[in-house]
């Protein structure tokens, strides 16, 4: 079971709120599906981010994925080492592959817990 | 589930991906566009800098691709979009593209071209080290008898209101360009004549491999209305063409 201590997308990005921070990250299923990463775009300190909205692109050897936002709020900071450490991201999808801190003002509607998010996963195989 | 078969002639570079991206973006449907380029050109994978393409001059038209990867000269090919819904294909990336190419390598061999999917070995470098998709086979890329790539490919997976959706763009060299001499063509083992066949053949065995059929179509008004919208604002702006 994936960890129960945060909220997941549909479209595989987490969010674990403290206080009015959400720090953000993708999944481990999101992860081993892209498989042989190589690129991630994500936004600058100080900007926006909207829940459901596209705010990063990371790419594999073979595709270029959008990744959502489970909050909405000011990005008060971003994982700069991830970029130059893809594999952070095979190794702890959930820790220190996290990819932004939020400065919280709204949550997506659409948020599961760990086990609605295991069973999602299982139903798309 | 029906497959809308959209055939168009060959228009600018930016005309075509924002075309493809109009498919991938508006409705749920699922659509296979085949098309090629006037004037040749060349594409960029979506995370690739501008600037290392300098050298190809001001005369070859530049565009940025949506779909990730290595730069392509587009000369003479048969290229095709497919968007869907991501639901139709298998949700690991590399199992869709071993169900895709699949079928690309049937289609070529009904026009009597011999090429096979890599199944196994390594994939490209997590940083690959060639600008030119064609450059550095890996697994599951299409290659001739030589080793030598015959079809680049590239994927872009989004979520929009109706849901995950994948946009799978591919590549099949009929004739070398002089700009990548190091790719592999069907003119080198059947007439390049056949490609209008290689079309009809390609759009079949796709078909038959997402188990849809196959639907002639065009772009919706609302379709033609957003690409000229993405043309517009992204595909021949620079600030887009020039971003990395």
């Amino acid at each position: 079971m994936r960890p129960n201590d945060r909220s997941y997308l549909k479209s595989h990005e987490w969010c674990k709120i403290d206080g009015n921070v959400a720090t953000i990250g993708i999944s481990d299923y999101a992860v081993s599906h892209l498989s042989d990463l190589v690129f991630l775009d994500l936004p600058n300190k100080g900007s926006n981010v909207t829940a459901g909205e596209s705010f990063g692109e990371i790419e594999s050897v073979k595709a270029v994925s959008d990744i959502y936002s489970p909050v909405s709020g000011e990005v008060i900071e971003v994982n700069k080492e991830l970029p130059d450490n893809l594999e952070w991201l095979t190794e702890d999808a959930f820790g220190k592959s996290w990819m932004l801190k939020v400065r919280l003002t709204a949550k997506s509607a659409d948020l599961m817990d760990g086990a609605a998010y295991d069973a999602h996963c299982a139903a798309e195989g | 589930m029906i497959l809308r078969r959209i055939d168009e002639p060959a228009i600018a570079a930016a005309a075509n991906m924002a075309r493809d991206e109009a498919l991938l973006l508006e409705g749920d449907t699922a659509a296979l566009r085949l098309y090629s380029w006037a004037p040749h050109s060349v594409s960029l994978g979506y995370f690739q800098r501008h600037c290392d393409f300098a050298d190809l001059g001001p005369d070859v038209p530049i565009v940025r691709r949506l779909t990730g990867g290595g730069a392509i000269f587009h000369g003479v090919e048969v290229t095709y979009a497919l968007a869907l819904p991501a639901s139709a294909l298998p949700t690991d990336v590399e199992a869709s593209y071993a169900r895709l190419h699949d079928a690309v390598v049937a289609a070529l061999a009904d026009i009597d071209v011999a090429a096979v999917r890599l199944e196994s070995g390594a994939a490209p470098g997590a940083r690959p080290t060639s600008r030119w998709c064609f450059a550095d086979p890996g697994r599951h890329d299409i290659v001739d008898r030589s080793g030598q790539k015959l079809v680049g490919s590239a994927q872009r997976r989004v979520r929009t209101q109706h849901g995950a959706r994948v946009l799978h763009h591919g590549s099949i060299v009929v004739e070398r360009p002089k700009a990548t001499p190091f790719v592999a063509a069907i003119a080198d083992q059947v007439a390049a004549t056949r490609q209008s066949e290689l079309r009809e053949r390609l759009a079949q065995r796709i078909a038959a491999a997402l188990g849809m059929e196959l639907r002639p179509d065009q772009l919706t008004p609302e379709e033609d209305a957003l690409a000229s919208m993405l043309q517009r604002d992204r595909y021949d702006s620079d600030a887009f063409t020039r971003m990395r």
